[in-house]
């Protein structure tokens, strides 16, 4: 298995989303040495140039970091926007998802609850392959 | 050739053999098992709105229908009589029925023209034992059934479920019957108060199988089961587990089903912030290995017959927190020996007892050996052989000089 990031808790919650869990399959020098900076990325699936990186905080191999979700709002957002998320360290970089547990067909089953911001509306969700995307949609809002 | 079987033929009547409901299910486990000790099984179904069966039956059960509603399953006759006959037909089939109370759950499938077929069918019954599974069918055998016939009512909910038109028409019919079949003690309680002189057995459900892949005492995973619907009190264990998440983070929640409730509960998960912690896993084919995986099962209905899942995971050695609702949970649980028994819709007391559990591993592993033992008085030969007593007996008793009164066979 390559490595990934194990996502434990997905936390939509006053305007972030909030992430934690753990880096799963580097050799163990990679994950925490001092010299390494870990970074959460979420890449516009669309325009896969834009991204928006953001601190992470790496103790041992779990991880915790969170993306505020106003971040989304870009000027030429379409009706439906996907976002990706990874873990960077510069040169490695982990897919975050959820594939060491046993539950099977994610995507209907860790359901997470949609936030605002402006004219959006952002929820978390896992992909047909567990890995963890977020999606944000224009219109609806109050 | 039939003059010179030993055992009587044993004709259940459902309502709907076709579909796919807990009575469904049970009344085929009993069949499967009779049919393999050697008796005359027929299934019959008042109506059929479906082409196969869903559970599996044994090919040498007989299966017949009295009504067939498939679309393609009805050629309007001809000629000036078959013109008359099928415009009747089609007046019958939009009326209300007659005989049986709105209060019956079942109500909305019949009309006068089944309870019509039905009635002819019952009458011209003659022989054998029959047995009747839910109380419209058991008000028709009652009043109809009368040519013959050995009669056992079936109930599979229990007595204080039924509304008041549906109580009043039991105290009136049951008394008919050679004996009232029901699954729990405090069932058995209530209708022999109410049916004074009638003979009322209790016969529990079987569960499927025994032979399950024990559960893991160290997982940190509760389970419940159920169609997502206000009876199953799903809304009441997520209000509990709210007050169990920050001290046990690391527990999840899992409950298996679907139906129409299903937006609101998760409507609740969100509420609570429960997302990561209570998961609403839809239906799975593969139940046992679902159980398997947790270490202990939660029961929050508000009103059960006897609550067959639950005995199921018993059986998996899982242990069972759950509310004293009634019917079956005090029936099945030893307080403190193979579960916790926790007074009926009290989430903050289902969470005490929830806790209790959570805290402590060696509680779940000991009580969850004694929940094998608790569950195997409901294996299929622990309780099929008490129907083949029975009907034995009645049978015995309605044709004294026959071979079957002494219970013997070929």
């Amino acid at each position: 298995m390559k490595p990934h990031a194990e996502i434990a808790e997905v936390w939509p919650r006053d305007g972030r989303i909030r992430l934690v869990g753990r880096l799963h399959g580097l050799p163990s020098d990679k994950a925490a040495g001092p010299a390494v900076t870990w970074r959460l990325v979420v890449t516009r699936r669309a325009h896969p140039d834009q991204r928006l990186r953001y601190e992470l905080r790496v103790q041992g191999d779990r991880f915790e970091g969170e993306l505020p979700i106003a971040d989304l709002a870009t000027a030429d957002h379409a009706a439906v926007e996907e976002w990706d998320i990874h873990l960077s360290d510069g040169a490695a970089e982990l897919r975050a998802g959820r594939r060491l547990d046993d539950v099977r067909g994610k995507k209907q089953i860790f359901v997470y609850p949609e936030q605002r911001t402006g004219n959006l509306s952002v929820r978390p969700y896992y992909t047909v392959k567990d890995n963890l995307s977020v999606e944000s949609r224009t219109g609806g809002a109050a | 050739m039939s003059d010179h079987r030993p055992l009587p033929r044993v004709r259940y009547l459902l309502l709907h053999a076709y579909g796919r409901g807990g009575t469904i299910r049970t009344v085929m486990n009993q069949a499967n098992s009779l049919v393999a000790a050697g008796w005359c099984v027929e299934i019959v179904s008042a109506v059929r709105r479906r082409d196969d069966i869903q559970f599996p039956l044994d090919p040498r059960v007989r299966v017949s229908t009295v009504v067939d509603l498939r679309e393609d399953a009805y050629t309007p006759p001809s000629g000036l009589m078959g013109r008359w006959r099928d415009r009747r037909r089609g007046r019958l089939l939009d009326e209300a029925p007659r005989y049986i109370p709105a209060g019956e759950f079942g109500y909305r499938y019949f009309n006068r023209y089944v309870e019509d077929r039905l009635i002819a069918y019952l009458g011209a019954l003659t022989d054998g034992i029959l047995v009747t599974t839910r109380p419209a069918l058991n008000f028709l055998a009652a009043e109809h059934a009368t040519n013959g016939v050995v009669r056992v009512a079936q109930e599979h909910m229990n007595h204080g479920t039924h509304k008041r038109d549906v109580q009043k028409r039991i105290r009136e019919t049951y008394p008919r019957f050679d004996a009232v079949a029901v699954l729990t003690e405090r069932d058995r309680d209530e209708y022999e108060e109410l049916l004074p002189g009638t003979r009322v057995v209790r016969i529990p459900n079987a569960v499927h199988s025994l032979d399950q892949v024990p559960a893991n005492p160290r997982a940190k995973i509760a389970v419940a089961a159920g169609r997502l619907f206000p009876q199953k009190g799903f809304d009441m264990l997520i209000r509990a587990w709210a007050k169990l998440v920050e001290t046990f983070p690391e527990w999840q929640l899992r409950i298996y089903g679907s139906g129409e409730k299903k937006a609101e509960l998760r409507t609740l998960i969100e509420e609570h912030h429960l997302y990561n912690h209570v998961f609403l896993m839809g239906h799975t084919d593969r139940l046992d290995d679902e159980l398997a995986k947790a270490s202990f099962y939660v029961l929050s209905s508000r009103f059960e017959g006897l609550p067959m899942v639950m005995i199921e995971a018993m059986s998996h050695a899982l242990p069972v927190v759950s509310f004293d609702c009634p019917t079956g949970p005090a029936d099945v649980l030893t307080h403190g020996v193979d579960g916790l028994l926790v007074p009926p819709e009290d989430p903050d007391a289902l969470a005490d007892s929830m806790a209790k559990l959570m805290a402590d591993e060696k509680l779940r592993a000991d009580m969850g050996v004694a929940a094998v033992l608790t569950a195997s008085s409901y294996g299929p030969d622990a309780v099929h052989p008490r129907w083949e007593a029975l009907f034995t007996d009645l049978h015995g008793q309605r044709h004294p000089s026959g071979a079957a009164a002494k219970g013997q066979r070929a």
